[in-house]
């Protein structure tokens, strides 16, 4: 099964390239250019990761990501920033980011921590899964 | 307590805001370039594969890439004349043009905060002999402040007009302007600058508006 990603950013030409180039290479993109947008995607749809620009006009990165955990604490976010204080990015991780990238980025990169995302995302359902079997199974005395 | 802060302090704080700024604009458009590059290795690779070339998809590739290039050559120059204003403490300047500069070098910022800034500039030139970067440093601090005091309209206007002692700056649309949230965001930092610049700040709370007169000569400022 292919990758499900959503790129947030508000550099319409970096997202209509890096789609392309995504897309290529067998990875489901779906993109946003407001972080408004992006979480109304995240409404409807369930991703393998959020690739999310740090600064983008009205809603900036760390804001977006804040809401996005809270809407779904799977979801895996990695952020893209143009230029990463130490400050932001240790507030990234805070807030749960899974991982910071400096454009311009490597899309064998990119690539990767999308896999990485997934690969996190699977076991964190995973856990879910086993921990809700354990409940039933307590609960029920089996 | 407030304290109050150097003109240097607060023009190098402006310095340091506006290069992160430009830095981070001129990645973002080297992220283009970079993907555009990229997309261009894609395309010949398939090709190698026997997938005939698109002169369409090439052509649009290089014309992204014009457009970034023009992009961060006006994002660099722009960056060129900030550093040159400071050649001379003092100089002779035209004060459209370093209000132009301005609005460019803090559009970023406007537009990551959804507001906009219009200008509202006279046809004649304005020729002031003041302390261009000390100048530049109260006009984007006077912009920051405005974004946040422009209220759910987010449009500040900005405009200028000659007088016989010099010039007039203004900043309206600020609807919640007060005298005590000037004190706020600007912390000792702005008396410094109006007595360098030799400039006095009217607050018009009702109007939502703030002006700065400006002489048309500041004398020569002694280093101690």
């Amino acid at each position: 099964m292919s990758d499900n990603v959503l790129i947030v950013d508000d550099e319409k030409d970096f997202l209509d390239l890096i789609s392309e180039r995504l897309a290529a290479r067998d990875v489901k993109v779906s993109t946003a250019t407001r972080a408004q947008d992006a979480l109304s995607l995240l409404d409807k749809e369930s991703y393998d990761a959020v690739v999310l620009d740090l600064q983008m006009p009205e809603m900036d990165g760390l804001e977006a990501l804040k809401r996005i955990k809270e809407k779904n604490p799977d979801v895996q976010v990695i952020l893209l920033t143009g230029h990463a204080t130490v400050e932001k990015g240790v507030e990234a991780m805070k807030l749960g980011a899974m991982d910071l990238i400096e454009k311009p980025a490597d899309l064998t990169t990119i690539i990767d921590r999308i896999k990485r995302a997934k690969a996190e995302k699977i076991i964190l359902v995973e856990k879910k899964s086993e921990q809700r079997i354990r409940d039933i199974l307590t609960r029920k005395g089996w | 307590m407030e304290t109050k802060k150097l003109p240097d302090e607060t023009a190098l704080a402006f310095y340091s805001k506006v290069s992160a700024s430009i830095s981070h604009e001129l990645k973002n458009s080297l992220a283009v370039i970079n993907e555009s590059a990229g997309f261009l290795e894609d395309i010949i690779l398939m090709a190698q594969k026997g997938r005939p070339l698109d002169p369409n998809q090439i052509g649009a590739l290089a014309g992204t890439v014009l457009k970034q290039v023009q992009r961060s050559n006006t994002i660099i120059k722009n960056m060129n004349r900030l550093a040159h204003s400071l050649d001379e403490k003092r100089s002779s300047i035209e004060l459209i043009d370093l209000l132009e500069l301005m609005t460019c070098l803090v559009e970023r910022t406007a537009v990551n905060k959804g507001v906009k800034i219009s200008t509202t500039f006279p046809e004649t030139r304005i020729n002031l002999t003041t302390c261009p970067f000390y100048l530049q440093t109260l006009v984007w601090l006077v912009l920051e402040y405005s974004m946040a005091a422009c209220g759910v309209d987010k449009t500040i206007g900005l405009g200028v007009t000659q007088t016989n002692a010099g010039a007039r700056i203004y900043f309206s649309g600020l609807k919640s302007v007060t005298s005590g949230s000037i004190d706020d965001f600007f912390s000792g930092r702005l008396e410094s600058l109006l007595a360098v610049l030799k400039a006095d700040l009217t607050i018009s709370e009702s109007d939502g508006r703030l002006e700065f007169l400006l002489p048309a000569s500041v004398p020569e400022i002694f280093e101690s």
